[in-house]
């Protein structure tokens, strides 16, 4: 081995690197002597050889050797043992950090290899890439993080960051004399997408799609295209209308022979995975457009399923109890259907001199104000889109009906997209007056008293009075008069439940479809093979929408770009020599077809074993902690392989301060 | 209690939500014992009751089953470990091992206050019980094995409890 581990020494430590350097000699010395009595002794016991492990050390620029002794944690790790090379490296991330590895492994015959650096989720897969380039299967690789849970956590305890440095190392070597070689499962590709909802998500989805030559089903649950859109005007920011863009969607989809679209139809099975799903369908799509079921073989599931808007319980804000009192949807249909030229504002025979915008109806609800859904949750998370919603059409209706006063109660105001803060202004300026009350302390709308206090208002009085402790003029509590409230309602989940059930799509806090995500992977969910475009995920707005519809047929185009679906390898396993075929595990599996006991003979008798499907198997390892025998294990993540990393880390338990030789060697 | 003592803690951080928590905490430049060691799992649903006593008897003195709640991305999984750690709580009692010991609870990929917290807790915790008896925890472990086996032959899945009645 080279002298590389202090090929990269940093300036202004050269005394310090020579100390090491006369130290390194003799600890190599005593390294080797310790290797050949191990290597003597397995040969007298007829063990295998020991694996040759490479451990390298980063210092990321001083990011973690400011803290960690990185010199200090190689010269320890190198009398591990196993362990053939260890090499501090002051960028392992660098092309040459990552030649060292398989150069390495090339030349040293390496057939382990462990990086200490920064978390796995920034350089796994660069240095099992490394790896590769050697020629070693990339699962013979572990990865230590020694920054984010290292040097930057323990920056006050250079000697502990040091010693846990140590630890990890001498478990993740541990944890690599247990491992197997890995090979990504291979499967075949449907290319054919399965889209379900025909909003916009859906449609822009499967055009998407369709325009990069997919075959596409895109199923829709009522008797036209457009979802939720159907029920809106002109949209903001671009004031376009709703009926403008869905007809453009609409043409893309329709003209297009790659798409098959199915109306009045609904998934009702889904089974399979990622390159081969068996769905059912079934609807009205006969040839007489009579009820009919149809199998679909597809290789990706679009959720594009979209949102529900919330509908406000009986009387809350005097929902359902006073005529006049709308939901946003209901108020924009209502504005829709007047005549044009109407010159004063008349509802339901009420001639309509004011008119309240009430924020965060069914969103942002707290505990102990709110009441909570049926089945006992509050929908704590903003929905995003009604506060523009609210200012546009406060705006809208200024302008038309400019006789009319317009009140907006609010918590807070959230015009966060581009051309939307510019509502807000330009409803300021219209006239529009806010009010803006504390969530602990919520507006009332109550039914007004008339003058008097005692009987109904007269005609000239406003049916309605909000009462409100208004925080813009200091908490003074004013009563507001008004002849309409419209309800800023947020979105709630669609009724997908079955679809949930039968995917086991994860869902979250907030019962909307979870992505794997938020940020790195916004489309994904933990379901390989299924995507989510729009409000199926979460509150979003048109522009959102499309793009993120956009984004999950891209996603799922590039699935379709293989012939075949390679899946991560990490599945349940059974050791056919240990099974005893008792099927604890197979009750344990929540994954249909993952998991099951197949007949075989063995010595000329009948028995039960346990298989599994690794292409249904999600590496939950569920069934894995149930098993007698230790037969069921997971690829990659092995039982004994976490046992010997519990034993790394308590390597030097004894000896708290981890001179090199003292660590444990076996 | 002597002088001295740091107790070992082993927290297993689901890759999906409490492993990038803790690296959360290290991004915020934010710091917690050097002897809390962190595993990293796709589900802690995977470790047999064995699993857990074996690492007591190997020194570790607490453990944090840092998982992904009600957000755990596998079907089922949340709730059987749930009931895996109600069960090995159970053991742990009968068997004189303070429950105190294993912990619990759902970390999220930016939830840094409640990490901190947690370990803060369990620190507390173990420093007011001293460490572990180990041969203790390996009597535990050897019994929590021959519970898996004597379940395996009567079929009873994941229901050691049951098992138990079953013998008596």
């Amino acid at each position: 081995m080279s002298d590389n581990r202090h090929s990269t020494a940093q300036p202004g430590k050269e005394e310090y690197e020579e100390a090491v350097l006369k130290d390194d000699a003799e600890y190599r010395q005593q390294h080797e002597t310790v290797k050949r009595q191990q290597a003597e002794e397995r040969e007298r016991a007829g063990e295998p050889a020991e694996p040759k492990v490479g451990v390298y050390i980063c210092r990321c620029g001083g990011n973690i050797s400011d803290v960690v002794d990185v010199e200090r944690v190689a010269q320890v790790v190198a009398m591990v043992p196993g362990v053939a090379v260890a090499k501090v490296h002051t960028f392992m991330c660098s092309d040459p950090g990552q030649h060292t590895i398989s150069n390495d492994i090339l030349e040293n015959g390496l057939d382990r290899v462990v990086v200490a650096s920064c978390s796995p989720f920034l350089h796994e897969q660069t240095f099992r890439g490394a790896v590769s380039r050697g020629n070693l299967n990339p699962y013979l690789y572990e990865h230590v993080n020694i920054r984010e849970q290292g040097s930057w956590a323990h920056k006050h305890d250079p000697e502990g960051a040091t010693r846990l440095a140590i630890q990890m190392i001498t478990g993740a070597v541990g944890k690599l004399r247990n491992a197997q070689p890995l090979e990504l499962i291979k499967l075949p590709n449907h290319r054919q997408a399965l889209v379900i909802g025909g909003g916009i998500a859906g449609m822009k989805t499967a055009a998407e799609l369709a325009a990069r030559g997919i075959r596409v089903l895109l199923v829709e649950s009522s008797n036209r295209l457009g979802g939720r859109l159907n029920e809106r005007g002109r949209v903001y920011p671009s004031e376009t209308m709703a009926s403008d863009l869905v007809a453009d969607l609409e043409r893309q989809v329709r003209n297009n022979g790659n798409i098959d679209i199915l109306l009045n139809s609904k998934v009702t099975v889904v089974d399979g995975f990622i390159g081969n799903f068996r769905t059912v369908i079934e609807g009205l799509i006969g040839p007489s457009g009579g009820f009919d079921k149809r199998d679909a073989l597809v290789g990706a599931i679009v959720m594009a399923t979209g949102y529900r808007p919330y509908v406000p319980r009986d009387g809350e804000f005097l929902y359902r109890q006073d005529p006049c009192v709308l939901t946003t949807p209901e108020f924009i249909q209502m504005m829709q259907n007047l005549d044009a030229g109407t010159g004063s504002l008349q509802y339901n025979r009420r001639t309509i001199r004011s008119v309240a915008f009430l924020h965060c109806v069914g969103s942002r609800q707290l505990d102990g104000v709110n009441e909570p859904q049926a089945d006992g949750t509050l929908n704590k998370y903003c929905s995003r889109t009604c506060c523009s919603t609210i200012l546009q059409q406060s705006l809208a209706l200024r302008k038309r009906f400019p006789q009319v006063h317009v009140y907006d109660f609010h918590r807070d105001i959230r015009t966060y997209g581009r051309g939307e803060e510019e509502y807000y202004t330009e409803a300021s300026k219209a006239g529009v007056v806010f009010f803006r009350y504390n969530g602990e302390d919520p507006l009332q709308v109550e039914r007004a008293t008339g003058a008097s206090g005692k009987q109904a208002p007269s005609r000239k009085e406003a049916p309605i009075t909000i009462t409100v402790k208004d925080m813009l003029t200091w908490g003074q509590e004013i009563a507001v008069p008004v002849d309409m409230v419209v309800l800023g309602v947020g979105m709630v989940p669609s009724h997908i439940e079955d679809l949930v059930d039968s995917i086991k799509l994860p869902t979250g806090e907030d019962h909307f479809l979870q992505e794997v995500h938020p940020k790195l992977r916004p489309v994904e969910v933990a379901v390989n093979g299924v995507l989510i475009a729009g409000t199926a995920q979460g509150p979003m707005n048109i522009q959102e929408t499309l793009n993120a519809a956009a984004a999950a047929a891209v996603k799922a185009a590039a699935m379709f770009a293989r012939e075949m679906v390679e899946l991560n390898p990490y599945v349940a396993s059974v050791d056919a020599s240990l099974c005893c075929g008792e099927g604890l595990c197979v009750t344990q599996c929540d994954y249909e077809g993952a998991l099951h006991l197949v007949e075989t003979e063995i010595d000329g008798q009948t028995v039960q074993r346990a298989e599994v499907n690794a292409g249904l198997c999600v590496g939950c390892g569920a069934c894995v902690a149930v098993c007698p025998h230790r037969a069921m294990e997971l690829n990659g993540w092995r039982l004994d392989q976490f046992e010997a990393m519990v034993d790394g880390l308590m390597a030097d338990t004894q000896h708290a301060d981890c001179e090199p030789q003292l660590v444990n060697l076996g | 209690m002597a002088d001295g003592y740091t107790p070992k803690i082993l927290v297993l951080a689901t890759e999906k939500c409490a492993y990038p928590g803790a690296d959360a905490v290290g991004k915020a430049h934010l710091e917690y014992p050097s002897e809390v060691f962190i595993l990293r799992v796709l589900s802690p649903v995977l470790f047999p009751e064995d699993f857990y006593l074996r690492a007591y008897s190997k020194g570790i003195d607490g453990i944090i089953i840092a998982s992904c709640g009600s957000d755990c991305p596998y079907h089922g999984a949340y709730e059987r470990l749930a009931k895996r750690i109600d069960d090995l709580t159970l053991h742990m009692k009968d068997g004189g091992l303070d429950i105190e010991r294993i912990r619990l609870t759902a970390i999220c990929t930016v939830c840094i206050k409640a990490f901190l917290k947690e370990i803060a807790e369990m620190e507390e915790n173990l420093i007011r019980l001293g460490p572990v008896d180990h041969s203790l925890a390996e009597t535990l472990r050897t019994e929590s094995r021959q519970r898996l086996q004597f379940s395996g032959r009567l079929g009873l899945a994941g229901n050691s409890a049951t098992a138990e009645r079953v013998a008596l």
